[in-house]
């Protein structure tokens, strides 16, 4: 959101650049290990890139420079949403709310002490939601419910209440090259999106919750935040606006308001590196970038 | 390592100074940095790495001292917004390290993981005047007669002596000068942490291996006094008590005990507060120890800012 950032991107491409380039690079690492090639390069890569270009720009947005940076946090939201009907045991024939609840962890989160300003009104309809039948317990997302809990990152009484940007780095099974070599290239773009809108309503639930919300008091201004999905070398970006809670089965019979999210297809920041050189950069994915972490509400 | 920095005193052929360096006093005590706007700020790092990390209770240490540690360089890297060339820097985590050196006949080497380091494009400018140089001619060196200065050391059969600095970074890095060494002893049983003078020698070998590797690859691996000593930094916690280290590598001619000395300045054991406490004390239903950060020492946040600018402002 925003016009053209007055800044420099030809600084902001050389610190990217470096980043880059030293830790696929510069840095003499051992192999790294079987499975684990996320953690090796594009797991530091994206640590570095976020703190560089953070600090860099926190002259211009004042919201970075009163920032917290996460590194590995834990984001939690339980909530209920339909119902169901018990099937054994003594409680056998009654209907019960279906519980959900996802544990996320992000690689590197932004928060912040002030919202962020809202991107369409809170009563906006944009579309239709599918409704899918069957239990959460058959999606992968949704298999085992540990414990149930709420948590942003940080406990309630930290100053900074507020999300702003979430990264997240893709596991080493879901890389590119596994879809297409089985050929599912149009699943690429799912795993990008899925992501994004399942961390995202959890971080902005769990953020409303902290504000004194939940399914029978509904929000009273939406909840805004954004999320990078990346596997390293490409980057999708996401905006979700969190217009309700009241997703229970009671709340949600006349609840006209629906979350939003907005998102882009992945896109990749660089061709390839070779010999100490960054070829094929991508300006655009560091301009969106850029805009991302330049975001912050109207008055500052 | 037996009798901690004095022993690694006389290994590194170094004279100690106490306390920081003037050049970075003088950082310390500069009121245009604005120092104190960040003093909230830091007890907000604090209190977040201490007490509001974790949806348990209370933080483990190696959960809280590396946070401690990313929540204060986040607010030292942010000044690269009042001073760009701050971000000249790059941080570099599980460097190797490798130096070899000879003191009176016995070959030392320095190995292992070093932390955490922070690289800069340029090098930090001498803390030594050539007069204090010249005079460390006069020191000597502390020994340990009857006990061998190599006491505890792990004794090796060195095959390939890797005079290479170890190659932590391949040539053509810009970022070629280190600047500061991070040390976290974050191990939540006390034995499996270094106590404070084991970490502060840790910290001189340290700092001394890797500005001798430099030395090397700068100047050749001919012993000699330096025309432009190498400064190299050292920072040790265990997520509360600070160790602060400026070290000034004189010379590569290391193996008689005459001649000019290396400096070291060491500013020990500072707090950077009391105590931590996540759930309030309650004793006969009245609140004796309130939940928070108590004793807060806002100068350690200083020391540790001032060594983190040091040699760009």
């Amino acid at each position: 959101a925003g016009a053209a950032p007055h800044v420099d991107l030809g600084e902001l491409r050389s610190l990217a650049c470096d980043a880059l380039l030293q830790e696929s690079f510069y840095q003499n690492k051992q192999r790294p290990f079987l499975y684990r090639d996320q953690d090796h390069t594009p797991g530091p890569f994206l640590t570095q890139l976020v703190s560089t270009l953070a600090a860099s720009l926190s002259c211009r947005n004042p919201l970075l420079a009163a920032s917290s940076l996460d590194l590995n946090p834990e984001v939690n939201y339980y909530w209920h949403h339909g119902e169901e009907v018990v099937v054994h045991g003594h409680r056998k024939g009654r209907v019960d709310p279906v519980r959900f609840q996802i544990d996320d962890n992000p690689h590197l989160q932004i928060r912040v002490p002030k919202q962020l300003p809202e991107v369409v009104p809170l009563e906006s309809d944009l579309g239709e939601v599918p409704v899918i039948d069957h239990k959460p317990s058959k999606l992968p997302l949704f298999k085992r419910q540990y414990e149930n809990k709420v948590f942003i990152g940080s406990k309630v009484a930290d100053p900074c209440c507020y999300g702003h940007t979430q990264f997240h780095l893709l596991p080493d099974r879901l890389k590119r090259e596994r879809f297409i070599r089985e050929r599912l290239e149009d699943q690429i773009e799912v795993v990008y999106r899925s992501n994004g809108i399942a961390s995202l309503f959890a971080w902005t639930a769990a953020q409303a919750m902290y504000q004194g919300f939940w399914s029978e008091a509904d929000v009273t201004r939406p909840f805004v935040s954004q999320a990078v999905v990346t596997d390293g070398k490409y980057f999708a970006f996401f905006c979700y606006q969190l217009n309700t809670l009241a997703l229970t089965a009671e709340t949600i019979k006349n609840n006209p308001r629906k979350n939003i999210c907005w998102g882009t297809d992945s896109k990749p920041l660089y061709d390839v590196v070779e010999d100490g050189n960054v070829k094929g950069f991508n300006d655009e994915v560091l301009i969106q970038l850029v805009r991302f972490l330049l975001n912050r509400p109207k008055e500052l | 390592v037996f009798a901690g920095v004095r022993q690694a005193q006389w290994l590194t052929k170094t004279k100690l100074v106490e306390g920081l360096p003037p050049a970075v006093q003088g950082i310390v005590e500069n009121p245009a940095l604005g120092l104190q706007e960040l003093e909230g700020r830091v007890k907000h790092a604090v209190s977040h790495a201490r007490l509001w990390d974790t949806a348990e209770v209370a933080p483990r240490r190696e959960q809280y001292c590396p946070v401690l540690f990313e929540n204060l360089i986040h607010i030292c890297r942010l000044m690269s917004g009042k001073y760009p060339s701050l971000s000249k820097r790059m941080l570099a985590r599980n460097c190797r390290i490798a130096a070899t050196w000879e003191r009176e006949s016995i070959l030392l080497q320095v190995r292992g993981l070093s932390g955490v380091l922070m690289n800069s494009m340029t090098p930090i400018p001498p803390v030594a005047s050539k007069e204090e140089i010249l005079a460390t001619k006069e020191h000597v060196l502390e020994t340990f007669y009857p006990i061998a200065p190599t006491i505890d050391l792990q004794e090796v059969n060195v095959y390939k002596e890797l005079n290479d600095t170890g190659q932590c970074f391949k040539d053509g890095y810009p970022y070629s000068h280190p600047h500061t060494l991070f040390f976290l002893e974050s191990a939540s049983v006390r034995t499996n942490r270094f106590r404070p003078e084991q970490l502060r020698a840790k910290m001189l070998m340290f700092a001394f291996g890797n500005a001798l590797a430099k030395a090397k690859a700068l100047h050749g691996s001919d012993p000699k006094v330096l025309e432009q000593p190498i400064v190299v930094q050292s920072v040790g916690t265990d997520g509360q008590l600070f160790q602060f280290m400026v070290f000034q590598l004189n010379t590569t001619d290391l193996v008689s005990s005459d001649g000019v000395k290396n400096l070291v300045w060491i500013d020990s054991d500072q707090n950077l507060y009391e105590k931590a406490q996540c759930v309030p004390e309650v004793k006969k239903g009245v609140v004796t120890k309130p939940a928070g950060i108590s004793g807060f020492q806002p100068d350690t946040f200083k020391k540790f800012l001032a060594l983190y600018l040091h040699g760009t402002v």
